[in-house]
């Protein structure tokens, strides 16, 4: 099966000027986990996850344990802090600027490997040869493919 | 020396093998491509196997008390340092000073200061940099001066004490100088080298350094005790320390070694840290505190005393010696203060152990001139306030500060090489010229 057929074609998207503050509150109200970042041709530019937000208001030195405990720190002042500051800028400074990428030709079992290889929260972008956004296809559109080609056998088990 | 002579594989004359040796061992670790320990071990096997020395010989050179003492104080530290208590000490002083930046730098630098006279630097700033990254971070200040403060705090703080810098453990096991002499010759001039450091980093950054209201409310939540991990291992923790420290002091007047109480504490810490445990968990946290000590730097000094020795036995540090004396005319005061100087440069710029454990037997080879070891005392502590306050001269001066500049890197604010020179190279040099003058009116004249 290729992707353009098990791909979700209606997709929201956004711009690398947006602010982050209004990413992150499409991303609450519609509850996905990630928005792709597209110019003004549709050309796939990244994507903007929750994750990715959060690790930009985490230090380095946090995130890789220098400190054993760190239970003693102000956690929501500290966290909040960098949360007022990182939201006013653009998306294009937190965006994952190497999302996983697939063609739209590309075989299901192509794909459900690059999900595997690149392990990026259970998505893959899908685009043409000229970089254009097609669609997105999530590890449950996988599954979801495979109950329909042959629901007895293999979800009836 | 003579017999050694026919042992030696080649042809190759012992002493420049053994000089040979040394300069490669010393070059290579300084380019720092390979482990310094593997290095130094390499080095004490050529001594061996070039039968420069013999296996016997190469034993006896190794210094078991310094070895001890290092090993014993690891074994602590790294048990007493789960307990949070330090964090918790620096968490007090920051918020003791409600918030204010200059006054939390002070306050840092002071904990610094204090906790590497008696654990070792690299520890010290381990355990206080951290907390000190999350402080700026709270203050909304570059953390930089801070940084730049704590690491030339814990040089001048680890020179205080015989247990505070490697180098004096060294110079201590070898002169058979005691913690208490140490205490009594060291400590009274540290914090004056302190204050005046701590005075012109006020000029050079204290009027930088403002924040908001809010960053000092936010400075102020924190909470000291959540960072206590384990009240009774704490207690087991304070009481093995203190006991180590006036063990320390009073060692001398019971013929006892620095090593035999430190590897004591250590061993009674052991006991008590799993006091009423099942066997499994004893043993587990048995291996888990024997993985942490630090034995690269545990090997390092083993290869590196092999090395020495070596060179020791062909003669070339004597000849060494003599030179040195040349040139300062076997003058006391002009030896003196070329031990300072030459150590505070050399230490600046090259690890400042290996450069200890080859002036050691240097400065013991004058004993002669000078009339027998007794008199040497000043060297003594010349070669300790030269060795320990060089290390603030440059960013690779002393393993400390290398850690700090680990730290700044990955909080996103990298400390680089000549920035940190510029700023602490002049103050390396004020604290020497201090140190002279200390020694100068007190043991010179």
């Amino acid at each position: 099966m290729k992707a353009n057929l098990v791909m979700t074609k209606e997709l929201v998207v956004c711009h690398p000027d947006q602010t982050v503050l209004e990413v992150m509150n499409i991303l609450r109200e519609k509850t996905f986990h990630v928005l792709p970042v597209v110019d003004e041709n549709n050309k796939l530019l990244g994507a903007v996850n929750m994750l990715g937000m959060l690790s930009k208001l985490v230090p380095e030195y946090i995130v890789n344990g220098d400190l054993k405990s760190i239970s003693y720190a102000p956690d929501m002042g500290l966290l909040g802090k960098h949360y007022k500051e990182i939201v006013t800028h653009k998306v294009v400074d937190i965006m994952d600027k190497k999302p996983t990428v697939v063609g739209e030709n590309e075989s299901l079992l192509s794909v459900t490997a690059s999900l595997i290889a690149f392990d990026r929260f259970e998505y893959a972008f899908v685009t043409n040869k000229q970089n254009v956004l097609l669609g997105i296809i999530a590890a449950s559109d996988v599954v979801r493919s495979l109950a329909q080609f042959d629901p007895e056998v293999l979800f009836d088990a | 020396m003579h017999e050694t002579t026919s042992h030696v594989i080649f042809g190759i004359d012992p002493t420049w093998m053994a000089v040979s040796i040394l300069l490669i061992v010393y070059g290579v670790i300084m380019a720092e491509k390979f482990n310094r320990a593997v290095l130094s071990l390499l080095g004490a096997g050529l001594m061996i196997l070039c039968g420069v020395i013999t296996q016997q010989q190469a034993v006896a050179g190794i210094d078991f008390n310094t070895i001890g003492l290092l090993t014993g104080m690891m074994v602590i530290v790294s048990i007493s340092q789960k307990t949070g208590m330090f964090q918790y000490v620096a968490i007090k002083a920051a918020k003791a000073v409600k918030g204010d930046p200059w006054g939390i730098l002070v306050m840092l630098s002071v904990v610094t200061a204090v906790f590497s006279a008696f654990l070792d630097n690299v520890t010290t700033v381990l355990l206080i940099a951290p907390v000190t990254l999350l402080i700026t971070d709270a203050l909304g200040i570059k953390p930089y001066p801070f940084l730049f403060a704590q690491i030339l705090a814990s040089n001048i703080g680890g020179t205080a004490t015989l247990i505070g810098d490697p180098p004096n453990i060294m110079i201590g096991s070898a002169a058979g100088l005691s913690f208490y002499e140490f205490l009594v010759n060291l400590a009274p001039i540290t914090p004056f080298i302190f204050l005046v450091t701590i005075l012109a980093i006020w000029v050079m950054f204290g009027r930088g350094l403002h924040a908001t209201d809010d960053a000092k409310a936010l400075v102020m939540e924190f909470n000291e005790n959540d960072a206590i991990q384990d009240v009774p291992l704490l207690k087991k923790s304070l009481f093995v320390l203190a006991a180590v420290i006036g063990g320390f002091t009073v060692a001398h007047s019971f013929h006892l070694e620095p090593a035999s109480i430190a590897m004591f504490g250590a061993a009674l810490l052991l006991l008590l840290q799993t006091w009423g445990q099942d066997t499994h968990a004893k043993d587990h946290a048995y291996e888990g505190i024997m993985a942490e000590v630090e034995w690269t730097t545990i090997f390092f000094f083993v290869g590196l005393f092999i090395i020495v020795t070596g060179v020791e036995h062909t003669g070339v540090i004597e000849m060494l010696a003599h030179k040195t004396l040349e040139l300062t005319g076997g003058d006391f005061n002009a030896t003196a203060g070329a031990i300072l100087w030459v150590s505070a440069i050399a230490s600046a710029l090259i690890d400042n152990i290996p450069f200890v454990a080859t002036m050691i037997p240097l400065i013991e080879s004058m004993a002669p001139t000078f009339g027998g070891a007794d008199a040497l005392v000043p060297f003594w502590w010349a070669l300790a306030l030269g060795a320990c306050l060089g290390g603030n001269g440059s960013l690779i001066g002393a393993s400390a500060n290398l850690i700090v500049a680990g730290f700044a890197q990955r909080a996103g604010h990298p400390i680089y090489f000549l920035q940190f020179m510029k700023h602490a190279f002049l103050l390396m040099l004020m604290s020497i010229a201090i140190a002279h003058a200390y020694l100068y009116l007190r043991y010179l004249s």
